[in-house]
């Protein structure tokens, strides 16, 4: 690990009353764990993070409990078209008459669940890759490194706009495009990282014990990057975020969907700024500025925590 | 993939180029071998480009010929016209030889050869992508050198802070806030700023008015792409910086008396600049992808918006030159990058 | 850490450089643009009208090969047509002052105007226009445009300089249509375009300034950005009122807006609703509606088929069934979706041809068109046999499977993805499921030529010679076996309708075609194949320091009839000038300001509170 992750962010709100004891329901053998709580909570900034995260989450939870087709059905809204914020509609409403609130609340079920699923493919597919190539070192894992800095030399957006032109508008294609261009990262990191654990001693032993590469690929070396994917994970993430944001915006989502950068995307091509409707513009933005933030900070004071040369200074 | 992705990586990664791999030391070979390794990735491109656009099936030819009145017979032509109805490995063949001598196809949305709509388009593109990556080198360099330097200090909390929000705005989003107080006006404020396009046609189009005008035009945009873009060069500044800060040479030269400012600037600097300038090479694609929607937001006339009209039909040979183009040039970017730093860094020098 | 004051200094000095240079940059440009801009106006007193140019843009300045509005819309302004499209939407004088038909409605007799020179001087004659329509006719580049307004031409002479003789295979009403701005086929200096005759494709016509001959003389195009036009004072339909044309491309329509509310611009043929809606009320701009030129509406399978009757694709077969059709077209409220999709701001739509050329508008009689009924469509399917399944879903009763129907939209399309939906609410009260799918219009086209579809949106314009539009709706354009050929609309097909149409394009008495178009419209409602849903107006937002630019006269309705941009550029005038432009200066800062802000605000939310443990 560089220096470079010490760039932590810094931070001066409270944390969350929901956040201060994110371990607590974990059984007591992780006691790992829990000391990665302890010094966790020592990070205002990433705690400030998490704390957004969650209550972003906790809104795309229970959105569907006060949201329903009648708020966001332009057949069935009867609101005033493109009014400003009023207390029936604290955010105001959109060319079509529906709350940008509800919109938001809505919209931060659909993004984060685009952003989510690319990351878990992403991290999968990258980690996968990382793993055997770093592994199996040899023609294999040559292979496989070359392939990647192929795929880490084509310009990402390009790409990606091209997959989702030729897959088609959509969620889906969308979601993949955004995987398919951002594996590369983690995978070049997973086969460094493999590779300095597979040089420790207790894959020796278990090699000299007759484990096979499977086994020690699951059982050995898993196990011991697997903080280093969540790091890349929560970062991988807010990429994903503003490329969905990006594609959506230029017109490669599904024009029925509710996601931020959707509503960016209606509010500046449906003649916002003519009404001057800064109501709709504004608060899509920040709150993917607020969620991006979010995970970033939280990856970094996660990091910042699990990197061994911090342990050694305590 | 964009940049988010780009500023992840020095975060959470080893910096290659520093602590790398053992061609530390220029072979002989090492030029020919970085050539053939940007002719292998420009062959991957090509090869990634054709399958992407020729998977799916589709007839363009009602889509070119939609709302106009074309009879049978066009209809026939267009298709021979197009090569639609030959094999695939045939079509593939010709691309290849087409794309290498510069023939990129022929656009199903405007009737002419892709190659004369890119050149039409390369100079606004790379005005402004020049102008906004000088800007935010500058700026992120110097920023970063001097909050790495007093990493803690409030001027680096200051500065971390703000490019990291900076970082986290959609690109696009942050060009359209801009746009609605600058341009459009909201408020007491009234816009001044030009809204759209490159230049004031009822101006003269030459001499210095006209550069003041395209300087005014270009303000926006690339002031959105700056805001956006500089914060990757502070964070990769920034920790080159602070990895340099521990290096004995550096407490060999405050030993001998020398002023903080003078270890900075004439010890620090040169050594943390190699590795940095090498990453933000690294990192052209992401000002590319920000070219693409500030393009659009503000109507520039450059590749971007080329990329995002072809996108509304979609316009596939249209499309699949403009990766051709925008591949090629972040393989060069990355390619003049190795040979740069190999050939600048002391240390491979002194040998 | 040591505080070394004179390192602080000078980065404090930097940091106030650099920052100047950003802050100040922008008003120092500023200020500086408008000086030149405010010396240029009053050293030059020419006029000049700024427009915004079709969102489409320009595609080439090729006349042969150009499909693009913005394209068309300059091209007719700088090359001449036969004939120009009057006040009443019927052909009129243009380089022909009259023209003359045989007794046998073979051939035609264009009288041109004598003495006209191109703007190189070199005079314009017959054999100019001779010249390029026959190089439509015989060079496949030439018709890539408008080769099949010239199709049914058998020969095209000019036997003197100030005649044109046209002689068709079959007699053709349409002639004097073929040759209209904007739409129509333009005529070329030959003495220009000879030498590009064998090139033609590649010819990019950017050779400024432009020869050629109308209102206007192309001097300057850059792409993507603008054109420039000057006035032909000695234009022979009237000088152009100002002295100079600039048609700026504005790809976001909003921005184009912000110009007009600014005073950069002039001009903007077609805003959206919510854009008009706002304009109405803002202060030095006009705002008008013209009548549709076209049609937003619904197509719904027949049943694929080829030229020759083989079924193709994959179109539910309960589509096949007009009863089914017909309880879709009563199931839909026309008047609902005119009011909230766009505002009201059209008109529902029932005859194909639209109302912008009201020779060929044609509404259905009293009692025969088809009302909002839902009961009835249900009561219809009832009867036809198709049963309600426990999930609310009528089931076919040839298929006995539910009825789920794909109903294909334009992904970029708001008003598609509005309409789906409402379309899926009322389907779904008589039975019967909508599966929305946006689709790029690549995507939709390909599935439309295959027959892979059940129900699809489509809209479509047209310029005041209906053929075009009708004739897609033939058998003829039914693809071929292989699946080639044919640009069918929507697979209708009926032998009724062909005999009409033909039948119609050999009508000369316009009263009388007429009657025959209203009947094949007629045979086309009753079909319910295309489902119009409305015809929503074109929407003009003007600077009132310009009149004359909105075109005739305001009807009942309140709506103008089609507007060109031939006529409203040559018409339009300056009105006396008395506003003044230029934000102030306070503004600006007091942005620079609200920015520097909420930078700071950023800055302070995320206040480090322990920075020491960085520090190695």
């Amino acid at each position: 690990m560089t220096a470079a992750q010490t760039t932590t962010a810094p931070n001066a709100t409270a944390p969350d009353a929901t956040t201060r004891e994110p371990a607590a329901a974990v059984p007591p053998r992780f006691a790992g764990a829990r000391r990665f709580a302890r010094a966790f909570r020592r990070r205002p900034s990433g705690l400030a993070g998490l704390g957004i995260l969650v209550l972003f989450s906790l809104l795309a939870l229970t959105a569907p409990a006060f949201i329903g087709p009648e708020q966001l059905d332009v057949t069935r809204v009867n609101g005033p078209l493109l009014a400003p914020p009023s207390a029936a509609y604290p955010f105001g409403t959109d060319q079509a008459g529906r709350s940008v609130l509800d919109l938001l609340i809505w919209g931060s079920r659909e993004s984060l669940q685009i952003g989510v699923i690319a990351t878990v493919l992403t991290v999968v597919f990258g980690s996968a890759v990382g793993i055997v190539a770093g592994h199996y070192g040899g023609f294999l894992g040559r292979a496989l490194m070359h392939v990647t800095d192929w795929f880490i030399a084509l310009p990402g957006l390009p790409l990606a706009i091209s997959l989702a032109a030729v897959l088609g508008q959509g969620t889906t294609s969308i979601t993949i495009a955004i995987a398919a261009t951002s594996w590369t990262a983690t995978a070049r990191l997973l086969r460094a990282q493999t590779l300095a654990v597979e040089a420790r001693p207790f894959v020796e032993r278990a090699r000299a014990l007759g484990a096979g590469n499977w086994q020690i690929m699951l059982r050995q070396v898993l196990p011991n990057v697997m903080p280093l994917i969540l790091v890349s994970s929560t970062l991988t993430v807010t990429g994903a975020l503003l490329s969905e944001a990006t594609l959506t915006f230029l017109g490669l989502g599904s024009p029925a969907g509710v996601t931020w950068g959707e509503m960016i995307h209606d509010a500046f091509f449906g003649g916002a700024f003519t009404a001057d409707a800064w109501w709709y513009l504004l608060p899509p933005g920040l709150a993917i500025l607020a969620v991006v933030l979010g995970f970033t900070l939280t990856g970094r004071a996660v990091e910042y925590v699990l990197d061994p040369r911090t342990e050694r200074k305590r | 993939m964009s940049s988010p992705a780009a500023v992840a990586e020095p975060a959470v990664a080893a910096p290659e180029p520093r602590s790398g791999r053992p061609f530390r030391v220029p072979r002989p070979g090492y030029l020919i071998s970085k050539l053939a390794a940007a002719a292998v990735s420009f062959a991957v491109t090509l090869v990634i480009g054709f399958v992407l656009f020729n998977v799916m099936p589709a007839d363009p030819v009602r889509s070119m010929t939609r709302g106009r009145p074309v009879s049978d017979a066009q209809l026939a032509q267009l298709r021979i016209q197009l090569g639609v109805d030959r094999p695939m490995w045939e079509r593939f063949l010709s691309y290849v030889n087409d794309t290498l001598h510069g023939h990129l196809g022929y656009s199903w949305e405007y009737q002419q050869s892709v190659a004369s709509l890119v050149a039409s388009r390369v100079g606004p593109t790379l005005l402004l992508m020049g102008t906004s990556f000088a800007v935010s080198v500058v700026l992120g360099l110097w920023l970063g050198m001097r909050s790495g330097w007093r990493a803690g200090s409030v001027f680096d909390r200051f500065t971390s802070a703000t490019a990291l929000t900076l970082w986290s705005v959609p690109t696009f989003w942050l060009g359209m806030i801009l746009l609605i107080v600058f341009s459009v006006g909201i408020g007491p404020i009234h816009g001044f700023l030009p809204t759209a396009g490159m230049s004031d046609p009822t101006l003269p189009q030459t001499g210095m008015t006209h550069c003041l005008d395209v300087a005014r035009h270009l303000v926006l945009p690339a002031l959105t792409m700056v805001l956006v873009v500089y914060a990757q060069y502070v964070t990769i500044m920034r920790s080159s910086i602070i990895a340099e800060k521990g290096s004995p040479y550096l407490l060999t030269a405050r030993a001998k008396g020398l002023p903080d400012a003078s270890v900075r600037r004439h010890h620090a600097l040169p050594n943390a600049l190699l590795p940095s300038v090498t990453m933000i090479f690294m990192h052209l694609g992401g000002l590319i992808s920000g070219a693409v929607t500030v393009e659009a937001v503000f109507s520039w006339p450059g590749l971007g918006d080329l990329t995002y009209e072809a996108l509304k039909i979609p316009d596939l040979p249209l499309l699949q030159g403009t990766f051709i183009v925008f591949s090629a040039s972040v393989i060069l970017m990355n390619l003049l990058a190795d040979l740069v730093y190999r050939f600048l860094d002391p240390r491979v020098r002194a040998q | 850490m040591v505080v070394r004051e004179s390192g602080r200094v000078r980065a404090v000095l930097a940091a106030a450089c650099v920052g100047g240079v950003l802050l100040a940059g922008p008003a120092a440009l500023t200020a500086a643009a408008s000086a030149t801009a405010h010396r240029s106006a009053s050293a030059t007193s020419r006029t000049t009208l700024r427009v915004a140019m079709d969102r489409s843009g320009v595609d080439t300045l090729n006349p042969f090969t150009a499909f693009f509005n913005g394209s068309l819309d300059i091209l007719g302004s700088i090359y001449p047509t036969l004939t120009a499209i009057d006040e009443n939407g019927v052909p009129g004088p243009y380089l022909a002052s009259s023209w003359a038909l045989s007794s046998d409605h073979l051939t035609w007799s264009f009288k041109i105007r004598d003495g006209l020179r191109w703007s190189d001087g070199k005079p314009l004659t017959a054999d100019d226009a001779a010249w390029t329509f026959n190089l439509i006719r015989t060079n496949t580049v030439a018709g890539t445009a408008n080769g099949t307004l010239v199709a049914n031409f058998a020969s095209v002479t000019a036997p003197d300089a100030t005649t044109l003789v046209i002689k068709t295979k079959q007699p053709q009403a349409n002639v004097t249509y073929v040759s209209i701005p904007v739409s129509g086929i333009q005529i070329v200096p030959k003495h220009i375009w000879q030498s590009h005759a064998a090139n033609l494709k590649d010819y990019k016509n950017d050779t400024f300034p432009v020869v050629g001959y109308g209102p206007w003389v192309l001097t300057d195009y850059r792409t993507a950005q603008y054109a420039k036009l000057d006035a032909n004072k000695s234009f022979i339909l009237g000088a152009p009122k100002y002295d100079q044309l600039i048609e700026q491309l504005y790809k976001a329509s909003d921005a184009a807006v912000a110009a007009l509310k600014a005073g950069q611009l002039d001009y903007i043929n077609g805003v959206n609703a919510t854009q008009f809606t706002s304009l109405r009320h803002v202060g030095g701009v006009q705002t008008a509606q013209a009548v549709g030129n076209g049609w937003t509406g619904v197509e719904l399978n027949p049943g694929a088929r080829t030229r020759t009757g083989k079924a193709i694709g994959t179109g539910n077969p309960a589509l096949t069934d007009p009863t089914m059709r017909r309880a879709i077209a009563q199931a839909i409220d026309k008047k609902t979706l005119l009011a909230k999709v766009i505002d009201g701001q059209g008109q529902v739509a029932a005859g194909y041809l639209p109302p912008a050329w009201p020779q060929w508008s044609w509404k259905p009689s009293a009692g025969e068109e088809q009302p909002y009924a839902p009961a009835a469509a249900n009561k219809m399917l009832d009867a036809a046999g198709y049963r309600l399944g426990p999930d609310g879903i009528r089931v076919g009763p040839k298929t006995g499977k539910p009825l789920n129907l794909r109903l294909g939209i334009h992904s970029d399309s708001s008003s598609d993805a509005a309409i789906s939906t409402y379309l899926a609410g009322w389907l779904k009260a008589i039975g019967v499921k909508v599966v929305i799918q946006p689709m790029s219009m690549t995507a939709l086209n390909s599935d439309l030529g295959k027959g892979d579809w059940d129900m699809l949106m489509d809209s479509w314009t047209t310029g005041p010679d209906p053929t075009y539009l009708l004739g897609i709706q033939s058998c003829s354009t039914l693809p071929n076996d292989d699946g080639t050929g044919g640009n069918t609309d929507a697979f209708f097909c009926d032998p009724a309708y062909d005999k009409l149409f033909s039948q119609q394009a050999s009508i000369f008495d316009p009263a009388q075609r007429a009657q025959l178009v209203g009947q094949v419209q007629d045979i086309l409602y009753q079909a319910d194949v295309d489902q119009l849903l409305y015809y929503a107006t074109d929407k003009i937002a003007a600077s009132s320091r310009v009149s004359g630019l909105i075109t005739g006269k305001e009807g009942v309705d309140g709506f103008y009839p089609a507007q060109t941009s031939f006529w409203s550029y040559l018409k339009a005038a300056p009105v006396a000038r008395s506003a003044s432009s230029g934000g102030g200066s306070t503004g600006v800062w007091l942005g620079l300001a609200g920015a520097l802000v909420v930078l700071g605000a950023g800055g302070v939310i995320l206040r480090r509170r322990a920075g020491a443990d960085d520090r190695e």
